[in-house]
């Protein structure tokens, strides 16, 4: 995975099963950075507080939960809610990696 | 909601222009200072429940520490938040709202307490989160703005000393700290100049 700074926004550019994928860095739930976190299958795992987002659809695909044992409380609605991640499009021709980033960039 | 004032009643702003130059994305570094500094407060709030129940013989071994992390994690919030207000940022006017938003999970007291390990696998699980936000904060920083990781580096060093002591208490591995000079002495963060009770 790579990182480019793009108008001061981190875009993650990788690939995954041969398949390449690009996003915002900026985890959706509290914007840590994703490039820090690892895989699981095709979701990315962001390294602060666990949640997985497809690097395909976006979706916020597993939220942790803090009630990790029987005499923890779980953590309120609003304080875990996530958006979904921001996907950028983004294509492979003649070894050029070609990416859409905001109207026409 | 925050509070609002008319944008053209504040003057250019250099110190700002240099960070946008440096390639610091102030509007981000705005939002994670202010969840940085909201998981400090939060933090402060819950800690003081968890040191209410830090009793009996084990317990009471224990309370000057968490009252150490306590007293530094409120200095935290303290010596953050000038910084905010200068790049323009604030608070949050609804302090619900500033609690929804802070980085790290809320710090909830045990059903178990009366287990202290159980105690110090919260507070332990914090400082490992406030560690991550303030590194948050010092990569964005590093090299483009001197003063706001200035502080956040300083921050950091006292989560870090804080992991390192819940992690001795859980672990019983070989430890190099010993005690603060005074309950909640913030040696890295006390010279700022906002912590005026310092």
């Amino acid at each position: 995975m790579i990182v480019f700074n793009i108008n001061s926004n981190d875009v993650l550019v990788g690939r995954r099963n041969g398949k390449l994928f690009s996003c915002n860095n900026s985890c959706p739930h509290r914007g840590a950075s994703l490039s820090k976190g690892d895989f699981n299958g095709n979701n990315i795992v962001c390294y602060m507080h666990g949640y997985e987002y497809n690097v395909f659809t976006g979706k916020l695909v597993h939220m942790k939960s803090w009630k990790k044992d029987e005499s923890w409380m779980e953590q309120s609605f609003e304080w875990r809610k996530s958006n979904d991640l921001t996907l950028y499009p983004v294509i492979e021709k003649d070894d050029i990696i070609y990416l859409e980033f905001g109207q026409g960039n | 909601m925050s509070a609002s004032i008319k944008k053209e009643s504040v003057p250019k702003i250099v110190a700002l222009e240099v960070l946008e130059k440096n390639g610091v994305n102030v509007e981000k570094l705005k939002e994670s200072i202010t969840k940085g500094v909201g998981a400090e407060f939060t933090t402060y709030y819950y800690y003081t429940i968890l040191r209410m129940h830090c009793t009996g013989l084990e317990g009471e071994g224990i309370k000057e520490i968490v009252e150490d992390a306590r007293i530094e994690d409120r200095n935290h919030f303290e010596a953050m938040v000038p910084r905010l207000y200068e790049l323009g940022g604030n608070l949050p006017r609804d302090i619900r709202k500033f609690a929804d938003q802070a980085g790290c999970p809320d710090a909830y007291l045990p059903d178990n307490w009366e287990d202290i390990n159980s105690i110090l696998k919260v507070l332990l699980e914090a400082e490992q989160c406030a560690i991550r936000s303030w590194g948050e904060v010092c990569d964005m920083t590093t090299g483009k703005d001197p003063r706001t990781y200035d502080i956040a580096q300083r921050i950091m060093q006292e989560e870090v000393e804080h992991e390192a002591w819940f992690i001795e208490l859980l672990s019983k591995r070989p430890s190099g700290h010993f005690r603060r000079r005074f309950v909640g002495q913030s040696p890295h963060t006390g010279s700022q100049g906002s912590l005026i009770h310092l």
